[in-house]
């Protein structure tokens, strides 16, 4: 009887977990995924002024992908990038995510480049449940308070405002000044910067604001010169802070000039300024280790040239080809039964891993933090060349 | 077969067609009506503001602003509900629209566009700066909303929102314009000292146009704001301002139906164009050049020329009907005096 008894239970208890299971196993969230092919969204601006955080860090993406899937794919899967426009707008982001989510059947998504059109979408990630690797926009909402399936491999507004303001005392700077651009972008860097500064104790002498396209800065110049700054940290443009540069120079003023990633394109901006000798004393901050003219970069550069013909390699691309790693890695590791949550989990633990473009390794602290990148380098022209001179560590 | 073609059998198939959406779509299509309805209500707003009473006015996108921030904000600051957020976000638009009729008593054509334009770039300063209000550049994220006891998601609930406030306005719009109000707004449009001499009341039907254009654009406005569940200022700049008039030129001036098929056309338009990756800019203002060029009455002028539509108070080609370049009546008119 009590052997009855005891089967019975065993059989009840038996049936209650494989019923668990079955719901777990139902619960289970496969979209995208198939026997041979994994399908990824990428969001991002493909066209416009600012295309190239979208379109470039979409093509460094594909050639990641190109990478793996000529070596065979993911546990036999090839990974299969679908492309989607936000036009930086959140509108038109939030209409890319749905389609992406919804139409497409994307299993994650990669990209995100404006800042407001990525935050915009926040939600809808959160209610569709799919996973992301932000890969160029910056500010700190996108992932501060942590979204259990939105990760950043970029470095964040704060990680950057923060190092800027370490590495210009780090040189000796007394009397730092601010000049940002005070647009949704530049916002979401000036205020954790403004903070940045608070918790060291210090003001900045001058706080000027300056437009995304300007023709002229003399006048920001002439007040930053007359307050008796002797640095300026960058909160622009490229196009804004090679005018600012050009017109410093021109009033014979010659700050310790702190950039940040916008400028991070360093070839690019010695030809926007194009006077001799005005970036000396200029530093800004890189997520990438490696310019694209680096010898170490040369492999990259030929797969961009060979996907997309014409194309040279660029920082953007980097971007995405960083992100990409990033992603490959977590996917390897959520194993063969490729699922949603084995990939956040993956994501998750991924500590010191090295790509071939950040400076630092990546390290995601799951659930504490999903900013994995806390590794901010710095690159200055010498001998005409954009070079790397350092990673800053952050007190 | 014309008159089962006729325009209010077509506005009647489409928000049926509209009413049935998320019943049978996925939630991207969903999205995509949704705009397409908010922007029947944006492109009908401005199409009573432009095309009947014929005021070149440049604030639309603004109030589309104005309607959003007023009712997110009402909600992220004070707590409102949406129901009452909602409705007052749109009071606050069309007061705002009430004010902008003051410069239009003294200016016409070109200079009451660049009034316009200067108040839209002031309203966006204002967004983007006063940062203890609007939360600056960046934007905020209206509280969720709670459309219980119905058994609705913030989409759906918002989606059903947004259908009956564009299936009402469009009918307040038709009705409207059928009436005195109508008659009035267009004999301001053909020329205002004639119509004062007709005894209309300029200060009263221009700010009459105003208001319900901002009612119309802030309605739209406070409804985005939900539908998104994001506000920011970038999504009320120029290029909205250039989509609210290509919906109108598009579909025809001065006809609340070109209004409703500019309107579509655009979103799907918006959409289409993003299967062909990075080409927005080409296709767009290649379509909109060749309206401007071979179809500047909008596509409604050619479905009256082809099926005999005749909407109350559209504008009217003369006696060769083919013309394409005939000019409107508004681009003939001369500025007030």
């Amino acid at each position: 009887m009590t052997a009855t008894k005891h089967g019975l239970l065993a059989a009840t208890a038996g049936l209650c977990v494989a019923a668990l299971l079955g719901v777990a196993a139902a619960r289970a969230d496969s979209t995208g995924v198939t026997q041979s092919e994994i399908k990824i969204g990428a969001i991002g601006p493909l066209s416009g002024p600012i295309y190239m955080w979208g379109k470039l860090a979409m093509n460094g993406v594909e050639a990641v992908f190109a990478e793996v899937n000529a070596q065979g794919g993911i546990h036999g899967r090839k990974l299969v990038l679908v492309r989607e426009d936000d036009d930086c707008k959140p509108e038109r982001a939030i209409g890319a995510i749905k389609k992406l989510a919804y139409d497409h059947k994307v299993f994650a998504v990669v990209g995100g480049a404006c800042s407001n059109a990525t935050l915009a979408v926040r939600p809808e990630l959160e209610a569709a449940k799919i996973p992301m690797v932000v890969n160029s926009a910056v500010a700190d909402g996108i992932t501060n308070p942590v979204a259990a399936n939105i990760f950043t491999t970029q470095l964040t507004a704060s990680v950057e405002s923060r190092a800027q303001l370490q590495f210009a005392m780090e040189r000796g700077a007394k009397n730092i000044a601010i000049v940002a651009q005070h647009d949704a972008w530049g916002m979401a860097r000036y205020t954790p910067l403004l903070e940045a500064f608070k918790a060291k104790g210090i003001t900045p002498v001058a706080d000027e604001e300056i437009q995304a396209e300007p023709n002229d800065a003399t006048a920001q110049i002439l007040r930053i010169k007359g307050k008796g700054a002797d640095s300026i940290i960058l909160v622009t443009y490229p196009k804004a802070g090679a005018i600012l540069v050009r017109d410093a120079l021109k009033l014979g003023f010659k700050p310790l000039w702190v950039g940040q990633t916008a400028i991070n394109d360093m070839d690019v901006f010695q030809k926007q300024v194009g006077l001799p000798g005005a970036l000396d004393n200029f530093f800004t901050i890189t997520a990438t280790r490696y310019q694209p003219t680096d010898p170490e970069m040369a492999e990259w550069s030929k797969r961009i040239k060979a996907l997309f013909p014409g194309d040279e390699l660029s920082v953007f691309n980097l971007n995405g080809i960083g992100s990409a790693q990033v992603m490959v890695e977590a996917l390897k590791n959520a194993g063969k039964d490729l699922t949603r949550e084995a990939f956040l989990q993956a994501m998750g633990k991924i500590k010191n891993f090295k790509t071939d473009v950040y400076p630092g390794p990546i390290t995601c602290n799951a659930p504490t933090s999903h900013q994995c990148n806390q590794s901010p380098a710095w690159i200055q022209i010498q001998d005409g060349k954009p070079t790397v001179i350092g990673v800053t560590t952050l007190n | 077969m014309r008159r089962l073609l006729s325009p209010r059998n077509l506005i009647f198939a489409l928000f049926v067609t509209l009413a049935v959406v998320p019943f049978l779509a996925n939630k991207y299509y969903v999205f995509i009506a949704n705009l397409v309805l908010l922007y029947m209500i944006l492109a009908v707003g401005l199409n009573l503001l432009i095309g009947y009473a014929g005021q070149l006015a440049f604030a639309n996108a603004a109030m589309f602003g104005i309607g959003a921030y007023g009712a997110g904000l009402l909600q992220a600051h004070f707590g409102v509900p949406y129901w009452l957020a909602l409705p007052s976000g749109a009071l606050i638009a069309m007061v705002s629209g009430t004010v902008m009729a003051l410069p239009a008593l003294r200016l016409s054509g070109i200079y009451l566009a660049l009034v316009t334009l200067a108040f839209a770039q002031f309203t966006l300063w204002v967004m983007s700066h006063w940062d203890t209000v609007t939360f600056g550049a960046g934007g905020f994220s209206p509280p969720r909303i709670d459309f219980g006891p119905l058994p609705l998601t913030q989409p759906n609930g918002m989606y059903l929102l947004s259908w009956l406030a564009a299936a009402g306005l469009i009918w307040f719009a038709w009705n409207a314009m059928g009436s005195r109000i109508g008659r009035a707004f267009v004999a301001m449009r053909d020329g205002e000292i004639a119509a004062q001499a007709l005894g209309i009341d300029l200060l009263r039907y221009k700010a009459l146009a105003f208001a319900l254009s901002g009612f119309y654009a802030g309605t739209a406005g406070a409804l985005y704001g939900g539908v998104l569940g994001f506000v920011g200022p970038e999504g009320f700049d120029l290029l909205q301002m250039v989509l609210h008039k290509a919906a109108v030129v598009m579909g025809g001036l001065g006809s609340i139906m070109g209004s409703i098929i500019g309107a579509v056309i655009l979103v799907v338009l918006l959409e289409v164009i993003r299967e062909f990756k990075a080409t927005m800019e080409i296709a767009f203002g290649g379509l909109l050049l060749a309206f401007v060029l071979f179809q500047p009455r909008g596509i409604v002028d050619l479905l009256r020329r082809k099926l005999g539509w005749d909407e109350r108070l559209h504008y009217k080609a003369g006696p060769d009907q083919t013309a394409p370049s005939e000019p409107t009546p508004a681009a003939t008119r001369k500025p007030a005096e």
